[in-house]
């Protein structure tokens, strides 16, 4: 329980600090992800032997807010910690001289409590709020330099994005809370049939916003307008992350139709991917297409209904991945630039961050002993146990190939070409990217016993797994190196290159469309307010005046009516009695047809002067009811 | 102690008094008005201390007033009234700390505002048909002399299609009330509410009358014409209290009589109001995001929430487990209070924005964030807490909405599509208010004082509370509902 709140608290504790001191936050952010990982560790720890650690939260009548450490989740928590810890380290020496240094470890520290508290919700409620948060934070994390130019276009397209296709996970949890009855994760997991599929399709279809799978795929290419440490943390291991979290915590839920649809939009995205990330001009974007193909293998295992062979490419790929971002930072901080051309011989200028980089590279590649190596093994047998094995494992093995090309080429455009210009020391980011590489290197050692732990041991491989993997990532790795990308991918390139936009994508396809709706409910509005309206209103409005008009005129004709009346009857009563009624009839009359006149001045009077007599005649009508028990 | 009574009458009387006051200076007018509103504060804050009671009204005040009619003064609470009560409080003080700065005609402003404050208290604890119509009525005079009195350019006619919209809207009303105090014989709410006097086409009757009053009110399209036009000439206080307190007399005569006065025949238009809500969502969605002015871009968002509400309650009246309605019922009373918070939060904080800048086109501005961080981070806080994020005042509200529609009437769930348009247009307008390069025309724009701050900080700080611990809010609703919807 404490290690529970510590890994929640402790970050976000240090955002609140960060705000509220506005001073040394790299320090305050260190301290907090440090905390955070020990409840990590310890929750990790914890995890083989005793029960669950749950807590419940008072939130909605009959729908708690719910956390579940278990084996799983725990494992989840420990890996977004580690990693977390380690992209601050580093960006404590990248975001050393920037101006904004608060804002920016504040928004990443809040960042890491929404995902831990995603990885460690235990119901629906609570990882749908999680979900969207991290949404929000990646939005404040991509336009953290927001006055540059393209910056909060990027920001804004990577929130609508990933919140169009929240929307299937919002009514996917609103299906299984109906048919449950409770909000609780595990609870909801027993649903079958008819319900169990349009779930499992709608969380594929969140999956696929947030783990930039085809159709959704070209979102995060253009999310690399942020920091770099932004990229390793949100962009590669953790936000990403999310969609693939998500169908492996479903996944005893999952029926046959949805498994083959989450198989295949892996498959088709870990080839459309690795192509756009060999046609890539920039490194990070080429990194970020990668992320995207790698989350297609992880598909991949989960259509193949082996989760597990998922968590472990996941694991390994976190580890890897943030280790290539924060090389490519390195890379960017020396040339002011991502862009392949720029980057020609900067690994060359610095061999000790290149080595860790190529050895990260190989890694993806799936070079053993190292961690990928084992987990795209896992996945390939997934594959090929799989009952759609004619679809999944020639496209898993496509992907392992076309990792090892866009990773060789990467390492090629780094390596040659000049290392002219000198380098400072990078101590901070040395350390947390080093951190990084030895994981990603020796992670896969720890697989075995995590399989244990999950109570999901995966069988060891026939030989002919290990052999193809291995025999793909070489080819891939040769022909990456050897062979210019145009050469390689002939006439995919303009399309690789444009991100398989299909029909103009999302803005020919979605943005347009809306816009134009959103038009044409204008002229709606126009119409109702410029013709029937106004129209009314003024017809209204004549109406009312001619109507006043004409109460007032009749109003004045009796008040001189009246006067006539009283004029005559004055006459009269000068004959009878001359001196007592005259002076007080007379005074009434002249008083009536002053009143007359000025009623009709106060009308075309001022505002606060119809006010007053509109105050007054509430008074008047307020006083009349409520003396009304008196003559009623 | 009568405690509803004094809160309700508590600020006309200071209104009353600032007329006779031999100095009706700008700063005396003020005091009065902070003074008097920030008194009714904390008495609803006692009245929410004494707590509301799960069967039926609490703290009924009730004196006889026309016997032979049946019509009597009677005031009261449950768990739908007394959060609208809190806003309203909340609302007024902060408008009145708000329009501390305005010198123009300042005492009648004054009084305007504290007679509002007035009709819109008496309206959320009338337990009587008759008063509750004349405390409905009196707010539109207010709110009308407001926006002519007060607004901008084009005030005057968009003061009286204002008026006249809205009172010929509620005319429809007067006649069902006179209905079921025909079927009843008494103007008390609460007999109309334990026995719904009208059966069949008489109910039915009555109902379309009621809807056709609360629709203008809410609004819903296609009545919601006024709502824009409105917004944009009043001013900015006046905009706070129309949308955050008396949009909600409409949504709460939704449910306090179209719901329980008139059970089955609403149960019977079900789906039609149903539908009404999901078009004014979707529709007040996408008209806001063809804006280019920022006030009137919120304003249109209100339509979108509060077609939210009515879905809640039509779901609530559709559906057959008692669970799903309670649940509808909770998130529309709980949206309605959200909204309050948010888009009063929203149009203080544009309005700030136009008095530095006299302008609301979204292409005017430019980089703001830089150049006044607190108007900017208060603005996308509030933005993002209208489009629904997590952790925030409407998410927990829209939430409970869309489960019991998908649960309830799962066609209606097309809805939720505006959750995205809606985020679509708050980020546009961050972006090009806010983000990018710093257009050089603001160059010395002030950020917000320390009134400024008074005034948003604790909308958002109620914002934040109500999205990660709705509990203080929801509890009470939730108490009330759980009679009503099972």
């Amino acid at each position: 329980m404490i290690w529970l709140a510590l890994v929640l608290l402790a970050p976000l504790g240090a955002a609140l600090a960060v705000f509220a001191l506005r001073r040394a936050p790299a320090a305050i952010a260190l301290a907090g992800a440090g905390l955070g990982l020990i409840g990590a560790l310890g929750l990790f720890a914890g995890a083989p032997g005793g029960a669950a650690v749950t807590a419940a939260l008072p939130f909605l009548p009959d729908l708690p807010i719910r956390l579940l450490a278990g084996p799983l989740t725990a494992t989840l928590a420990l890996v977004v910690a580690t990693v977390a810890a380690m992209v601050l380290v580093y960006a404590a020496g990248y975001m050393a001289h920037d101006p904004e240094r608060v804002r920016f470890f504040g928004t990443m520290l809040m960042f890491i409590a929404a995902m831990e508290l995603l990885v460690l919700s235990g119901d629906w409620i609570t990882l749908l709020a999680a979900w969207e948060m991290i949404g929000f934070a990646s939005y404040l994390l991509i336009g953290f330099w927001h006055t540059r130019d393209g910056v909060p276009g990027a920001a804004t397209r990577a929130f609508l994005y990933t919140r169009s296709a929240d929307l299937g996970l919002y009514i996917a949890a609103f299906l299984l809370i109906g048919v449950a009855g409770t909000s609780e994760i595990s609870a909801t997991l027993a649903t079958t049939g008819t319900p169990a599929l349009i779930a499992g399709l709608l969380l594929l279809g969140a999956a696929t916003g947030k783990s930039a799978q085809v159709p959704m795929q070209d979102w995060l290419m253009r999310a690399m307008a942020g920091p770099t440490p932004v990229s390793a943390l949100l962009h590669s291991a953790t936000l990403v992350a999310a969609g693939a979290i998500l169908l492996i915590r479903t996944a005893p839920m999952l029926p046959g139709g949805a498994l083959l649809a989450i198989g295949l939009v892996g498959g088709i995205t870990t080839v459309a991917a690795g192509l756009m990330a060999l046609a890539a001009s920039d490194l990070k974007r080429l990194l970020a297409a990668s992320t995207a193909s790698q989350y297609g293998l992880m598909l991949v295992a989960l259509g193949a209904g082996v989760p597990v062979a998922a968590l472990l490419h996941l694991i390994a790929h976190a580890a890897i991945k943030s280790a290539l971002f924060l090389g490519a930072g390195v890379f960017q901080h020396d040339r002011d630039s991502t862009d392949l051309d720029a980057l020609a011989g900067a690994g060359r200028a610095r061999p000790g961050i290149f080595a860790g980089f190529a050895l990260a590279a190989l890694a993806l590649a799936g070079l053993p002993p190292m961690a990928a190596f084992f987990s795209k093994d896992a996945i390939l047998a997934a594959a090929l146990d799989s009952p759609a094995a004619v679809w999944l494992l020639p496209l898993a093995l496509l992907g392992s190939g076309l990792t090892g090309a866009y990773m060789a080429r990467a390492l090629k455009v780094l390596w040659s070409g000049a290392a002219d210009r000198p380098t400072d020391a990078v101590p901070l980011m040395a350390t947390g990217m080093g951190g990084l590489v030895v994981l990603a290197a020796t992670l896969g050692f720890g697989f075995k016993p995590l399989e244990a732990m999950l109570g999901a041991p995966l069988p060891e491989p026939a030989w002919i797994i290990p052999a193809m993997g291995l025999a793909v990532g070489l080819g891939g790795l040769a022909l990456g190196w050897v062979l210019a990308p145009t050469r390689l991918l002939g006439p995919l390139f303009g399309p690789a290159s444009g991100g398989f936009e299909i029909a103009g994508g999302m803005q020919a396809l979605v943005a347009r469309p809306a816009l134009a709706l959103a038009a044409a409910c204008e002229r709606i509005d126009q119409f109702l307010i410029g013709t029937v309206v106004l129209g009314g209103v003024a017809g209204g409005a004549r109406a009312l005046a001619a109507m006043v008009e004409a109460v007032e005129t009749r109003l004045l004709e009796a008040v001189r009516a009246i006067g006539r009346i009283n004029l005559s009857l004055g006459r009269f009563s000068r004959r009878t009695d001359r001196d007592t009624i005259d002076g007080a009839i007379f005074g009434l009359v002249d008083r009536t047809i002053a009143l007359g006149a000025r009623a009709r001045r106060l009308q075309s009077g001022f505002i606060h002067r119809e006010m007053a007599l509109t105050f007054a005649g509430i008074a008047l009508v307020i006083g009349l009811l409520l003396a009304a028990p008196i003559y009623f | 102690m009568p405690l509803l009574t004094i809160a309700t009458f508590l600020p006309i009387l200071a209104g009353l008094a600032l007329m006779v006051l031999p100095d009706r200076s700008a700063r005396i007018a003020h005091r009065v008005s902070i003074g008097a509103t920030g008194a009714v504060f904390l008495i609803t804050l006692a009245i929410w201390a004494r707590g509301i009671s799960p069967d039926g009204f609490a703290q009924v005040e009730e004196i006889a007033w026309i016997r032979a009619i049946g019509a009597a003064y009677r005031l009261g609470l449950d768990g739908l009234s007394l959060p609208l009560v809190l806003l309203t409080s909340v609302l007024f003080l902060l408008s009145a700390i708000y329009s501390a700065r305005i010198g123009e005609r300042a005492a009648s402003y004054v009084v305007l505002m504290l007679m509002l404050e007035t009709a819109a208290l008496g309206t959320f604890m009338a337990l009587d048909g008759l008063l509750f119509y004349v405390f409905f009525e009196v707010s539109l005079v207010g709110m009308y002399f407001m926006i002519a009195g007060w607004g901008y350019e084009d005030r005057q006619r968009a003061a009286l299609m204002f008026f006249l919209y809205t009172l010929l809207g509620s005319l429809p009303l007067l006649l069902a009330i006179i209905g079921l105090y025909l079927g009843s014989g008494t103007f008390d709410m609460r007999a109309w509410i334990d026995a719904p006097p009208l059966t069949g086409i008489a109910a039915m009757l009555a109902l379309i009358a009621m809807l056709f009053t609360f629709a203008v009110k809410i609004p819903a399209f296609p009545v919601h014409t006024w709502l824009p036009a409105a917004h944009v000439q009043a001013p900015t206080a006046g905009s706070v209290i129309l949308a955050g307190v008396m949009l909600k007399f409409g949504t709460y005569g939704l449910v306090r009589f179209a719901y329980l006065m008139t059970p089955e025949a609403f149960a019977r238009a079900g789906q039609v109001i149903l539908a009404f809500g999901v078009v004014s969502a979707l529709y007040g969605a996408f008209a806001a995001l063809a804006q280019t002015d920022l006030k009137k871009m919120i304003a249109y968002t209100s339509v979108n929430h509060m077609g939210y509400v009515v879905m809640g309650v039509a779901v609530a009246a559709l559906a057959s487990d008692p669970r799903t309605r309670t649940i509808g019922l909770d998130g529309a009373t709980l949206q309605m209070v959200s909204h309050g918070l948010v888009t009063g939060a929203l149009f203080f904080l544009v309005g700030m924005l136009q008095d530095r800048a006299h302008s609301r086109g979204m292409a005017d501005f430019g980089g703001l964030l830089g150049r006044v961080p607190w108007l900017g981070w208060a603005f996308v806080l509030s933005a993002f807490a209208s489009l629904g994020l997590p952790g925030l005042a409407h998410f927990p509200a829209e939430f409970q909405i869309f489960l019991a529609t998908l649960n309830g009437m799962p066609w209606g769930i097309v809805a939720i599509l505006a959750i995205v348009v809606t985020a679509a247009l708050y980020l546009r307008a961050i972006a090009a208010v806010f983000l990018g390069e710093a257009n050089p025309k603001w160059a010395d724009m002030p950020d917000l004082d320390r009134r400024e701050k008074l005034v948003v900080v604790p909308l958002l700080i109620l914002t934040v509370l109500v999205g990660i611990a709705p509990g203080w809010l929801i509890d009470m609703i939730h108490t009330t509902m759980t009679r009503i919807g099972g």
